[in-house]
């Protein structure tokens, strides 16, 4: 959907677990707002951090996120606008509910917000820079190899996907016709994709054995992106008023 | 986990995303998201299982984009608990086996998503869930039902279906691939 775009902006420079951290920090508000007021508070405030990311960032981000959102602000509308509970507000020919769309503001916010935050993190988050930092604090190889390596491996078997499903057609598989004979094509497109995977696994580990990711020592970073007192008095700070939220959260619901 | 261990686990995100290719060029109702867990749960362990259902919805948020259904994370942890125990008892060496299992998995897992669904998003997740929501909903269920019965309805199909297709892959695996993974002989 959108990837990472190259820039200068302050969200560019930023350590990487700082625009993490805001758009984590965005998710968690996010569920702990109720009211429409607060969560449209909450998507000026996504959009903010967006434009902080520059105009590329700003410009893909809102287009990515208005196209995620929308579907879902059109079955929100018929769910709880058309369906909702009374009392009804007459507009034209249709008739809303009134309750409903205050919760269909929520929801739809909330979705809206999350996504904006996490695009312009994906936006100006160089995986690179996040890989770098994560091997410089210390985090297991396992787990950097897992987030980062995952991706690159991906397309491989997307083509791989393709190749089957061609090759299968050309020797006479049929994907249409009855749900059932739908159902039937599975298994000779989906069988020889993921024994095909198998059969490489002992492959893979030996070249990552001679490379020495097998040892456990700790990795040294080349190019650690520089972290900085105030980024990391932000990071606590979010954390801290995550805490906050959620106790207002809890006592407002206890009251 | 060890290097093997590592590789299996992005072998099973991998299964995860891309299986989602086939089913929509075959263009099923179903999502088959949790192959690739289900499948590493039966090979390696409930470790490496709950570590590619968490790396899968993940990099499925980072890929679309659409991060705000994170906390269905918590639905992937349960199915590879459920597939390995399921896995420990053999259930997944016959068909006759795997499809009763499969059903239980998709008991399981839609008892878990429905009340996420329900409570955190109102009812409106994935298009094809939320559609049979809507049209439930119109036909005059409560949203609560609506929600419950359209989660019950899609996960029992297709976590039998992703059940019988790892059951399918285990019995085809050839014996000298077969005995790399100690886990299925157990």
């Amino acid at each position: 959907m959108i990837g990472y775009l190259a820039g200068r902006s302050p969200l560019h420079r930023a350590h990487p677990y700082t625009t993490l951290a805001l758009a984590g920090a965005v998710l968690l508000l996010a569920f702990a707002l109720t009211q429409p007021l607060e969560i449209w508070l909450l998507v000026a405030a996504g959009a903010a951090l967006a434009m902080a990311g520059g105009r590329e960032v700003l410009r893909s981000s809102v287009r990515a996120a208005l196209l995620l959102s929308l579907p879902i602000w059109a079955l929100l509308f018929v769910l709880y606008g058309l369906l909702g509970a009374e009392p009804r507000l007459a507009l034209g020919f249709v008739s809303l509910s009134v309750p409903g769309v205050a919760r269909a503001l929520v929801l739809g916010g909330r979705i809206t917000a999350i996504v904006l935050g996490f695009l312009t993190a994906l936006g100006t988050t160089s995986p690179h820079r996040l890989v770098e930092a994560m091997t410089a604090s210390g985090v297991p190889f396992g787990r950097t190899f897992l987030l980062a390596s995952t991706l690159t491996v991906l397309p491989r078997m997307r083509d791989r996907a393709r190749q089957i499903l061609e090759a299968q057609q050309c020797r006479g598989l049929r994907i249409g016709g009855s749900p059932l004979a739908r159902l039937r094509a599975l298994g000779p497109l989906a069988l020889p994709l993921i024994l095909g995977a198998l059969a490489e696994v002992d492959e893979q580990v030996l070249a990552l054995d001679a490379r020495g990711a097998g040892g456990g020592a700790r990795r040294t970073a080349l190019d650690a992106p520089p972290d900085s007192t105030p980024q990391r008095l932000l990071r606590w700070t979010l954390l801290v008023a995550m805490i906050a939220a959620y106790a207002w959260k809890f006592w407002r619901m206890r009251g | 986990m060890t290097l093997r261990d590592l590789v299996l686990v992005r072998l099973g995100v991998a299964v995860n995303l891309v299986i989602g290719q086939i089913v929509a060029a075959l263009l099923l109702p179903i999502y088959l998201d949790s192959v690739g867990t289900i499948l590493v749960a039966s090979l390696v362990g409930p470790r490496a299982a709950i570590a590619a259902g968490l790396v899968s919805q993940i990099l499925s948020a980072v890929i679309s984009g659409n991060f705000s259904w994170l906390p269905f994370a918590i639905v992937q942890v349960v199915i590879a608990l459920y597939a390995w125990g399921a896995a420990r008892l053999g259930l997944f060496r016959r068909l006759a086996t795997a499809v009763p299992a499969g059903l239980g998995l998709g008991l399981v897992a839609a008892s878990c998503s429905a009340p996420i669904s329900y409570f955190v998003f109102g009812g409106v997740t994935a298009g094809g869930v939320t559609m049979v929501t809507t049209v439930l909903r119109a036909l005059g269920a409560p949203l609560g039902v609506a929600v419950a019965s359209a989660s019950y309805a899609t996960d029992l199909l297709d976590k039998a279906i992703a059940c019988a297709l790892v059951s399918a892959v285990l019995r085809s695996l050839p014996r000298t691939l077969a005995a790399r993974f100690p886990a299925l002989a157990r």
